[in-house]
């Protein structure tokens, strides 16, 4: 039996690879996507006082580390039954925006568009956006432009512009002022306009993969994603989920998620695999994301972006093809760059009561006496779907269990089963062409998968070999500069 | 041209977002420079041979991760530990406060929405028993500490070097850059972040905060206390307390607030309530801190 490998997947965040098994007559038997990373995030969470975890926690993943830093909070929110003022929901609905503004753009101009605007046969040295840079810099310079509208979000209303830090427990850290309002608000009209001239560039590259998008990564799930009254929304809402027709099986709050999602470990990936619980595992494999949330709702409330939406929808209706979430990304990128022009005209957003904070808190020689357990769940829909973040403290608010289920996770059966069905329909025997294995990898990208997501971690069996050598135990080869 | 590599191990792909928060220098940089590997960006799989500059960012989590680290060396004439994980083990090694037996259960048979079962062992490659920072694995010639480090030092370090300069770089600490007033007060609690109002002008410690700002290397122009919030110490640790054997984050720490609030040092030792995650969190798994003397780390992590 023959393998081949297509170690490491490129321009996704984190490390995979692809196998795909060739039977004797070289025929594919099967086919995975293989996820090579862990950390350990929900153990090493415990024992932090649950306030750092938007701190701690935003280092899951330094491209949806805005998502990771507001789902914490919410959660800490939930911990010390805090309500977060008015003012502070919408920064961090802005912060949220901003995430999406860089996130998104990063991923379609950045690691997806490459096999659009260069082809998937193109050679694989250009077929990157330092390829675009060289041959098509206007829209590189568009690319950039509009990644850095989110980031200077991100970096005023969180405080830097990787890991950010202001949303806290009950609120933010920290307000917005008018010269910050002014300059944001600029910026954000800018990038409505960066995204419409983006989109007239996409726009034709989809008609001219319409072949591809019919035929590669295909698999038919439900789907799952926040929604509050049919809208689409990131930030806030009620967990729904529809089955393959559309029609809703599940409504849930986030605090009811244990109910209703189950995750199941296979040998060949670190990345586990949630499945709907009432249905099963396989059946109920359900897919998060841009495609998902416009399968979802019935209404994208702002004026570009819904009309984009609804072209879309006469187009795709009820929408399965992995190739579309690039389509339904970028609409969500419009919708996120007119959403930060509505947040920022909206006065409440330089409002100056930011935070509802505790007066006491037990110590931990108290806690353990009274027994009492806290719980906080926060969820939020991230860049690639809906993110859960779960704690449980003590009555000091020290946590004692932690459990995160990343969007990708959610995506990740879609993915194997996409590769596996690909590979079959496409691979005749051991001469596979560098184009033809691209093409499994665009399956995969088309998630934008993000893998520093894929929080767990274990141990190996293999001996320790560091040397550490100097007089006093101190490690003297090191150079700072 | 210079030819530019960027790899990166058990990292959260932050540090390679840094240097794209470039903007549009970015392309100024290009001019100068051939970015010839990285795997976030580009499809080449394979390390090329001849690297001018290798820019590593993460920490050393599994077999794969090693073997890519000691490649990259060879390959590189100057290799770079970019960010505070390749610099010090970073927030991932804070998965040494446990056993690896623990995270494993915690992961896969211990998990309130997952069907127990065994850790996953088919083609994933072996996790190391501890993490370690890339710099205690390979020689390094440049250490850029900085979770992620910020674009003004990517601007005033990064570039210079591609120019084959040697960079001035601060060497600060973060209350040098921070605006808060530090003033003695005397106080005999230190407080949670959750509890009060935080007096925006007066520094953290000043109020009963912890803040790790004294002992941290400022070159992040103190981001987190201008925005509200309390140093964590991302930027690892200051270069005196690396310099000096008998200076460790930990201990400096004390010192600091015994020296504000007249607290006695014991009362501050017992008040600091979680050292694990809030003092040591970004440096627990450096071996250059764990074998000062009077560091607590030996005693906190659980190989
Ligand atoms: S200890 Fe923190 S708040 Fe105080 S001066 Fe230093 S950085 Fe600023
Ligand atoms: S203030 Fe501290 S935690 Fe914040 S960016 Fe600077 S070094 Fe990192």
């Amino acid at each position: 039996m023959k393998q081949i490998e297509i170690s490491p997947v490129t321009r996704i965040e984190g490390h995979a690879k692809i196998t795909v098994q060739l039977d004797d007559s070289g025929n594919v038997s099967d086919a995975h996507f293989h996820v090579m990373e862990i950390r350990g995030f929900e153990k090493f969470l415990e024992g932090a006082a649950v306030e750092e975890a938007p701190r701690i926690t935003p280092r899951i993943c330094g491209v949806c580390q805005t998502a990771h830093h507001i789902a914490s909070a919410k959660a800490t929110d939930a911990v010390f039954g805090l309500k977060p003022p008015e003012t502070a929901e919408k920064l961090r609905e802005l912060m949220l925006l901003g995430q999406y503004v860089h996130s998104h753009s990063l991923h379609f101009y950045f690691l997806g568009a490459p096999d659009l605007v260069m082809g998937p046969d193109s050679d694989p040295a250009e077929r990157n956006v330092l390829g675009i840079i060289k041959n098509n810099p206007d829209l590189a310079k568009m690319a950039i432009k509009t990644r850095a509208v989110g980031q200077h979000i991100t970096s005023i209303i969180g405080g830097k512009p990787v890991h950010p830090v202001t949303a806290v427990p009950g609120g933010q850290s920290k307000g917005l002022d008018a010269e910050g309002r002014d300059k944001l608000l600029n910026d954000a009209k800018e990038c409505v306009g960066l995204v419409e001239a983006g989109v007239e560039v996409a726009k034709p590259l989809f008609e001219e993969y319409a072949d591809a998008i019919e035929t590669l990564g295909p698999v038919e799930t439900y789907f799952g994603g926040l929604t509050s009254g049919g809208k689409l929304g990131f930030y806030d809402g009620q967990m729904k989920v529809i089955d393959k027709e559309g029609s809703m099986v599940h409504e849930f709050e986030s605090n009811d998620y244990l109910d209703y999602i189950e995750e199941k470990v296979q040998p060949w990936s670190y990345m586990k695999f949630p499945f709907l619980k009432q249905v099963g595992f396989p059946d109920g494999s359900y897919r998060v994301g841009p495609l998902a949330r416009l399968n979802i709702v019935d209404e994208v409330p702002t004026e570009k972006a819904g009309a984009l939406y609804g072209e879309y929808k006469d187009k795709f209706g009820m929408a399965q093809n992995p190739l579309l979430y690039h389509y339904a990304r970028l609409i969500e990128l419009m919708y996120s760059a007119e959403r930060a022009v509505e947040l920022l005209e909206d006065d409440a957003i330089v409002g100056e009561d930011i935070r509802q904070g505790v007066d006491s808190l037990m110590t931990r020689a108290e806690a353990k006496e009274s027994n009492e357990t806290l719980r906080g769940v926060g969820i939020i829909e991230a860049p690639r779907g809906s993110l859960i973040h779960d704690y449980e403290t003590d009555g000091a608010g020290i946590i004692q269990r932690a459990n995160l289920i990343v969007a990708t996770g959610q995506n990740n059966l879609s993915m194997d089963i996409g590769v596996r069905e690909t590979a079959k329909a496409l691979i005749h025997g051991e001469e596979v062409s560098e184009g033809l294995k691209n093409r499994l990898e665009m399956i995969i990208r088309a998630y934008d998968p993000c893998l520093s997501c894929a929080t767990h971690m274990i141990n190996g069996e293999s001996p320790l070999l560091v040397d550490i050598h100097d007089a006093d135990g101190i490690l003297v080869k090191r150079h700072v500069i | 041209m210079v030819k530019i590599a960027l790899e990166w191990l058990a990292s959260c792909a932050g540090c390679e977002l840094s240097i794209l928060d470039l903007h549009e220098e970015l392309l100024d940089l290009l001019e100068h420079a051939e970015i010839v590997y990285a795997p976030i960006l580009m499809d080449v799989k394979e390390i090329p041979d001849d690297i001018d500059i290798a820019i590593v960012s993460g920490s050393v989590r599994n077999e794969d991760n090693k073997e890519r680290l000691q490649e990259l060396r060879e390959k590189s004439k100057t290799l770079i530990a970019y960010g505070t994980c390749a610099c010090y083990g970073g927030i991932t090694c804070m998965a040494d406060l446990y056993s690896p037996e623990d995270l494993s259960a915690r992961s896969f048979s211990d998990n309130k929405s997952t069907e127990p079962a065994e850790q996953p062992s088919e083609v994933v490659p072996e996790l190391l028993p501890i993490v370690h920072p890339a710099g205690d694995l390979a020689d390094i010639d440049y250490f850029l500490p900085g979770c992620p480090p910020k674009e003004g030092l990517i601007k005033d370090v990064l570039i210079p070097l591609i120019d084959g300069k040697v960079p001035e770089i601060p060497k600060k600490s973060v209350c040098a850059d921070c605006h808060r007033q530090m003033d003695h007060v005397e106080f005999d609690k230190l407080k949670r972040r959750v509890v009060g109002d935080m007096d925006p002008e007066k520094c953290f410690l000043s109020q009963g905060y912890i803040c790790l700002g004294s002992v941290t290397l400022g070159r992040c122009g103190a981001m987190c206390s201008a925005a509200g919030i309390p140093c964590h110490g991302c930027g690892g640790p200051s270069l005196d307390v690396l310099r000096e054997p008998n200076h460790d984050v930990y201990n400096c720490l004390v010192n600091r607030i015994a020296h504000l609030s007249k607290m006695p040092h014991k009362d501050v030792e017992k008040q600091i309530y979680d050292k694990g995650h809030l003092v040591y969190g970004f440096v627990i798994g450096s071996t250059i801190m764990e074998n000062k003397k009077v560091s607590l780390i030996p005693q906190l992590i659980k190989k």
